[in-house]
């Protein structure tokens, strides 16, 4: 009896240990470059620097957070792909930038150069109009667009313009197509009468709820949480969404351990409900969705390819 | 949420803000703290001459973020201490101005035509509390007219100008600028399309980096501290590196005159000094509201007025205004402080800087993040709390904790500073070249942030040689991506009108204005002369 127990506390100590030593098998060899590609002080970036605190407190790392912001997230990539493939160089990004921002840059870069890490949250990219408009959904909007009605429709990167633009040509109207850095502007502009409907990816949700804001439809292949009857993509008559994630990326060729590392000790922080950040992912993104190694090469992979899709579509 | 809720929540978020300690029980925030050493470095540098409280902004705000971080919590203490030297700033530049003859800042000149003939006299002590009453009241009111101010401008902006009528505000203050600042035009205009030719390098919508020549350096763009630390402060000091070669060193000696005679105020000289008080500062917060025309004229126009003024109403055995008259340095300090209140009108409805410290506080704002200076921050949203607009609060607290720091101790402590301008320039020049390069890298952390610098630094040099100001080059190097933004917005969202600046009756008056200032500020000389 006593031996049995013996044995079992044994192996569940041996278990233990085998559990935490995939994490504990890899340290990074020096302290870790953080790239981040968002403006300092948004939503994106205190999420990068809280992950990168959190890291810090519980495993030891060292962070040295910078920001290297611009042309979609292409500017961190280029940076990236030129830093030590050994885990003392990693960057946050969104899908976005490694589809169809890397690619329309043509700057001699693929997915394929670049080792998926993990993401952290989604998006919930709605397209966003005023309660106060009376539009219900955005069938009501490319009405008031048929009946002559100019439509300033804001917008945060060119993939979205172009799904606008597909809009547009699937229901014979016409928008005004304005460009904004980021989805916190386009809400501004909404908020201040600058522009009619746009794209937001999450910062709605505090005007949704309170009755001030408006989903008009949702930018993903699924339905939204706050709105989930707004329509989709494909029943405005385009067959491209929106999804995207927010992700961290290391260069091409990283160790697998130290891949693996990296998406374990990032997934059990996002995943931590107690943790600030993961209280500002429910919040903000709608929780946390955790993808790593192949199926995030391959997520990455596809958005590279797909984007190319987007873009004939646009040409056509 | 109501307007006084909104007030409310801004003293709170000063005053109960993440605490730094406390005093039996009693938590002193972070915010307050900050106001204050802001304060005080500020009278120290504005006694120092060579310095100004935009050089310990510069070099003070890197090493601030990096300390603070990026959080919303950041704003008010790292805005607070800013807003401290700004305002210390402006007192302490009296002090060598009075005491030696030598002003501390530049908007200090006139007050050594009067403060220092009473420091011959005996009457240091009185001057310096003429100069500390004066400049802490035109401060003041220019607070006041500020907050009634800043709001209903913001409101009627968002309300009436849509985004040509924006994009057109812009250029105007861009042309406003280069016209007014520096003495000509032309070389205004120089300045700024230097500061937009090099903010557009690397920047803009498209994917492929511009005039980057395809080099990885350029691609993202120059980083913002480096182009406005490099041309203001390194370039300051490279030029008075160079002034302090060419020049035989004047021999060390200060003259020290023992004072006599009565040294306080009294209520009669209140009496007598308010009326040239309460004109400097209307002068002052007037022409801090418009974007670039700075304190220096603030004070030159202040003191010709009470000149004027107290030409004839003068008794005959008072002094006249260059001969140690207590109403001239009543009227230059009451004129030059009250700008700088006033100037934080087109900063917070507008988003415009007009002045250098201005520029550091949009540059706090931008790098730490969370609070974009502009007409949309004064949202009175009623169902949920509009941030920005609690910060906005905040701020206008932190002026107000610093105008009480200023009528209690900051007489006391101005008085104390006359030791600063025995500081050789030989040892502060280095020091701030080395401060400066640091608070650089503790910031960017890569070296070629530091090449970047130095090459503003030449470029500023350089400016300062041509007699180029380099301030409408800061102010455009900031504007240029916002009005790039809003001239794109602006064009896309009137539908393609490739004559959107045009169409609109505001906004045609507004580009008939940026052309109209120029022409006027080239023509006024010959009319003069």
């Amino acid at each position: 009896m006593l031996k049995s127990m013996f044995k079992a506390t044994v192996a569940a100590v041996a278990g233990l240990v085998i559990a935490t030593s995939s994490m504990a098998d890899w340290t990074p060899p020096g302290p870790i470059k953080l790239l981040i590609a968002f403006r300092a002080g948004g939503g994106a970036d205190t999420q990068a620097r809280l992950i990168a605190e959190e890291l810090e407190a519980s495993l030891g790392w060292k962070f040295i957070p910078e920001q290297v912001t611009g042309k979609g997230g292409v500017n961190l990539l280029k940076a990236l792909s030129g830093m030590p493939n050994d885990g003392t160089a990693i960057g946050m990004a969104v899908t976005e930038s490694l589809g169809y921002n890397l690619r329309s840059a043509n700057a001699g870069l693929t997915a394929a150069d670049f080792t998926g890490l993990s993401t952290t949250a989604g998006f919930q990219l709605a397209i966003v109009g005023r309660t106060a408009d009376g539009w219900k959904t955005m069938h009501d909007v490319i009405a008031a667009a048929k009946e002559g009605k100019d439509i300033r429709f804001g917008s945060m990167s060119p993939r979205l313009a172009d799904m606008a633009y597909l809009m547009e040509e699937a229901n014979g109207v016409q928008f005004n197509v304005v460009a904004y850095k980021g989805g916190k502007a386009v809400l501004d502009a909404i908020n201040a009468g600058d522009v009619d409907v746009g794209f937001v990816a999450g910062p709605q949700g505090k005007g949704v709820a309170a009755g001030d804001l408006v989903e008009l439809a949702s930018a993903l292949s699924k339905p939204l949480n706050a709105t989930p009857d707004a329509p989709l993509m494909s029943d405005l008559g385009v067959d491209f969404d929106a999804d995207g994630y927010f992700v961290f990326v290391g260069p091409k060729g990283m160790p697998a351990e130290a891949q693996e590392a990296f998406g374990e000790a990032i997934a059990s922080v996002v995943s931590n409900p107690d943790l600030k950040v993961t209280k500002i992912i429910n919040k903000v993104f709608g929780g946390a969705t955790t993808i790593q190694g192949t199926e995030l090469d391959q997520l990455l992979q596809d958005g590279y390819e797909g984007a190319g899709a987007l873009m004939e579509a646009v040409n056509q | 949420m109501e307007v006084l809720d909104y007030i409310w929540l801004g003293v709170q978020a000063v005053f109960l803000g993440p605490e730094a300690f406390s005093v039996l029980g009693l938590p002193i925030s972070i915010t307050i703290l900050m106001v204050l050493a802001g304060f005080l470095v500020g009278i120290m540098v504005g006694a120092t001459p060579g310095l100004a409280g935009p050089v310990a902004m510069a070099i003070s705000l890197p090493i601030l973020i990096s300390a603070f971080g990026y959080s919303e919590d950041a704003l008010l203490p790292v805005l607070g201490f800013l807003i401290g030297v700004m305002k210390g700033a402006t007192i302490g530049g009296a002090v060598p101005a009075i005491l030696f003859n030598t002003p501390g800042t530049p908007d200090a000149y006139m007050t050594t035509l009067d403060g220092y003939p009473m420091t011959q006299r005996g009457q240091a002590k009185k001057a310096l509390r003429i100069a500390h009453f004066s400049s802490a009241s035109g401060d003041t009111f220019s607070d006041v007219v500020l907050i009634v101010c800043a709001p209903f401008l913001a409101i009627i902006v968002e309300a009436y100008l849509d985004l040509p009528e924006k994009t057109a505000l812009f250029i105007l203050s861009l042309s406003f600028i280069a016209a007014v600042i520096g003495g000509s035009p032309a070389k205004g205009l120089i300045s700024t399309g230097l500061g937009l030719l090099a903010v557009y390098i690397g920047t803009g919508e498209d994917f492929y980096p511009r005039l980057s020549f395809g080099t990885e350096q350029l691609a993202s763009g120059f980083p913002i501290a480096s182009a406005v630390l490099g041309v203001l402060v390194i370039g300051a000091v490279f030029k008075g590196l160079e002034e302090l070669w060419l020049e035989k060193r004047t021999s060390g000696n200060i003259a020290v005159v023992q004072d006599s005679g009565d040294q306080r105020l009294h209520v009669g000289d209140i009496k007598r000094l308010f009326p040239f008080i309460a004109r400097s500062a209307f002068v002052g917060t007037a022409i801090g509201a418009l974007p670039g025309i700075g304190s220096t004229l603030a004070a030159t126009l202040g003191y010709t007025l009470g000149k004027s003024r107290h030409k004839k109403n003068k008794e005959d055995s008072d002094p006249n205004f260059g001969e140690g008259a207590p109403e001239g340095i009543a009227a230059t300090e009451a004129a030059n402080s009250s700008v700088s209140g006033a100037n934080l009108i087109p900063v917070l409805s507008l988003g415009i800087p007009g002045n250098a410290a201005a520029v550091f506080l949009i540059l706090a704002a931008e790098s730490i993040g969370g609070f974009n200076p502009g007409p949309a921050v004064f949202k009175f949203t009623v169902d949920e709390v509009n941030p920005e607009l609690v910060i906005v609060f905040g701020l206008f607290t932190t002026m107000f904790i610093a105008n009480g720091l200023n009528w209690t101790i900051g007489g006391i402590f101005m008085r104390s500073m006359g030791i600063m301008i025995r500081i050789p320039k030989h040892i502060l020049l280095p020091i701030v070249l080395l401060l400066a390069l640091t608070a650089i890298y503790v910031q960017e952390t890569n070296m070629a942030a530091i090449g970047f610098t130095l090459a503003f630094g030449v470029l500023g040099y350089f400016m300062r040689t041509l007699a180029i100001s380099p301030l409408p080059f800061v102010i455009a190097f900031i504007l240029g991506d916002k009005l790039e933004q809003s001239a794109r917005q602006a064009f896309a969202a009137t539908g393609g009108d490739p004559f959107f600046l045009f169409t609109s009756p505001v906004a045609l008056v507004f580009m008939l204005l940026s052309v109209g200032v120029i022409i006027y500020a080239t023509r006024k000389p010959k009319a003069n002369s």
